[in-house]
């Protein structure tokens, strides 16, 4: 018979009370959320961006890999729960494996305590190291494609116009977004182009492809150049203006937005802490 | 090359920040001028920060650093656009990588340090140097090469840096070797890429109508390469010094023992150093010296 069955039953008895009760008024919370169409209230991409920035630079000053470790698992739920975890999971998978090097490498050079493993031995504080990196590294990438999955670009622009970014900076920004694609749709066609004439056949050595490829970039630059001029002029056409700023104006911050921010901030003073006192 | 967030402990992610701002504002304010002049140098330079983003958003994992090997593309922007543009739109470029897992947030100052400020004027400080005594397209082609390989050793200087502050020129070595591998490969391509790309568009007549001259007067630009130079000698000295067994403690020993017996611990100097640190006690010394001399110099040029 278990200990704390048969000794101590009041530690039993308030955990199940406590979970049961609380199944139950998550369970009618639920329904009366449902019932009254309420969808979830979305967070003002300022405060996003606030938050995010703050979270990341509390995450490289903690001590201890247990907070970012638990803030990952928390990423996972929500990216599971709003169906975002394929993508989630794709984005991750590469600063995972660069910091999993990380450990490697420490392990394997960095700290005097030795562990032997049979075949190598690795040091103590090296693995420690390495590993307080990688939950790092891991909470900081999974905040990051979490807040991108969720925020548009414009937003994001939006929010850093609010936070006084140079607006010749917001503007190079949103035409480098609208570029991009362009750009990248524009180069791939260029390349199938290219192959339609044998371009990159298999019997073109490195000179020639390097000579392809160089080819086709420098006629994208120069042909893009022009379209962008073009692109400029029809936009200033249509009285676009280089500095919107004063145009567009901002919504204000609302107080129950300030207040979350306001929460959410303490929340991360608090985690912080908690790291310190561990 | 991209750093991601977490890596870099907050005093030099702060640090790194700092630097690029410089540099940013520098950029930001030749970008504005130029609009005002030419409103459609913004699209331009837009364009280029676009090619710069696809460029260097393909990467391959370096196992022995924890980061990435790609293209830099920055020396090639540097030379159609100039360096401060380069260094505005790499910093944005790196910007909206993060968006891809690709780099952080947090380590944004550091990125652009390595990709958009070492690897843009190294690049672009030796396409002029080639310039005038070689064809274009190996100038160009040298500062594809010299960009990308000066891009990697910054970042493999920011992690040991950061990572391993008590050994910090083992680890340089280290992190360096480790992107050897991966990077020199890819810095031949870029070689190849750059020179075919900057050849293309001026022979087909583009280049004078896209390209954009660095807006820095001659004296400007000569300070800016002698700085180089010099910091390049103390680098190798203290690299060739590092090899041959030093310490890298530092020259105080023989300082003290050759110039404190003369020196008054009263003396501004000391007073100084011991009120700011060395270091902010030289920077406040070059400070003071570098004006002094800029000031008075082109006055004493013109008397003679």
């Amino acid at each position: 018979m278990p200990g704390w069955l048969s000794g101590d039953p009041l530690n039993g008895i308030i955990i199940t009370v406590a979970f049961f009760i609380s199944v139950i008024i998550g369970k009618y919370i639920r329904m009366k959320r449902t019932a009254s169409g309420f969808r979830g209230k979305s967070i003002d991409q300022r405060i996003k961006l606030f938050v995010l920035f703050f979270l990341i630079i509390s995450i490289t000053l903690m001590t201890h890999w247990y907070i970012p470790i638990g803030i990952s698992m928390v990423c996972i739920l929500i990216s599971i729960r709003a169906n975002k975890f394929g993508d989630y999971s794709r984005k991750l998978v590469f600063p995972l494996v660069l910091s999993l090097f990380i450990i490697v490498i420490q392990g394997l050079t960095y700290g005097s305590t030795k562990i032997d493993l049979g075949i190598i031995s690795v040091y103590k504080e090296g693995f420690e190291y390495g590993f307080l990196i990688f939950s790092r590294v891991f909470a900081a990438t999974s905040l990051i494609i979490l807040m991108l999955s969720t925020t548009c670009e414009t937003d994001i622009l939006d929010a850093m116009r609010w936070y006084r970014i140079p607006t010749v900076v917001i503007d190079i920004s949103s035409l480098m977004i609208r570029y991009i694609k362009a750009f990248s749709t524009e180069s791939r066609k260029m390349k199938q182009a290219q192959e339609s004439r044998c371009g990159f056949s298999r019997s073109c050595g490195f000179r020639e492809k390097m000579h392809n490829i160089a080819s086709i970039s420098g006629a994208l630059i120069g042909r893009a150049f022009t379209r962008a001029e073009q692109v400029y002029r029809a936009m200033v056409s249509r009285c676009w203006k280089h500095d919107q700023s004063d145009m567009l104006g901002h919504r204000p911050l609302n107080n129950s937005d300030m207040l979350l921010g306001f929460a959410l901030s303490a929340g991360i003073i608090i985690l912080l802490g908690i790291d310190r006192a561990l | 090359m991209h750093i991601s967030d977490g890596i870099l402990k907050p005093e030099w992610v702060f640090f790194w920040f700092a630097i690029s701002t410089i540099f940013i504002a520098l950029g930001l304010r030749i970008i504005n001028k130029r609009i005002k002049e030419d409103p459609v140098y913004l699209p331009r330079i837009a364009l280029l920060g676009a090619v710069v983003f696809v460029i260097s958003v393909w990467h391959i994992p370096v196992p022995v650093t924890g980061s990435s090997s790609h293209p830099v593309g920055t020396p090639m922007a540097s030379i159609i656009i100039g360096p401060f543009a380069t260094v505005v739109i790499s910093a944005i470029a790196l910007f909206f990588q993060s968006f891809v897992a690709h780099g952080g947030l947090t380590t944004i100052g550091a990125n652009t340090f390595s990709m958009g400020i070492v690897g843009t004027f190294g690049g672009y400080f030796t396409y002029r140097l080639f310039k005038n005594i070689s064809p274009l397209w190996f100038s160009a082609g040298m500062a594809g090469l010299v960009g990308s390989i000066l891009t990697y050793m910054t970042t493999a200087l920011e992690l040991a840096l950061s990572l391993n502050p008590g050994n910090v020129m083992h680890y340089w070595k280290l992190y360096s070797l480790g992107f050897i591998p991966t990077q020199l490969p890819l810095a031949f391509a870029e070689f190849a890429f750059t020179a075919y790309v900057i050849k293309y568009i001026h022979d087909t007549g583009s280049m004078e109508k896209i390209a954009v001259s660095c807006p820095l007067d001659r004296f400007t630009k000569t300070a800016l390469l002698l700085m180089v130079s010099i910091i390049s000698i103390i680098a190798i000295g203290a690299y060739a010094g590092y090899l041959d067994g030093a310490k890298m403690a530092g020259t105080d020993g023989i300082v003290e023992a050759q110039a404190a017996p003369l020196a008054s611990p009263d003396g501004i100097g000391i007073r100084l150093m011991a009120l700011l640190g060395e270091p902010l006690g030289f920077a406040m010394v070059g400070i003071t010296g570098g004006l002094f001399t800029g000031y008075f110099l082109s006055d004493l040029r013109r008397r003679n």
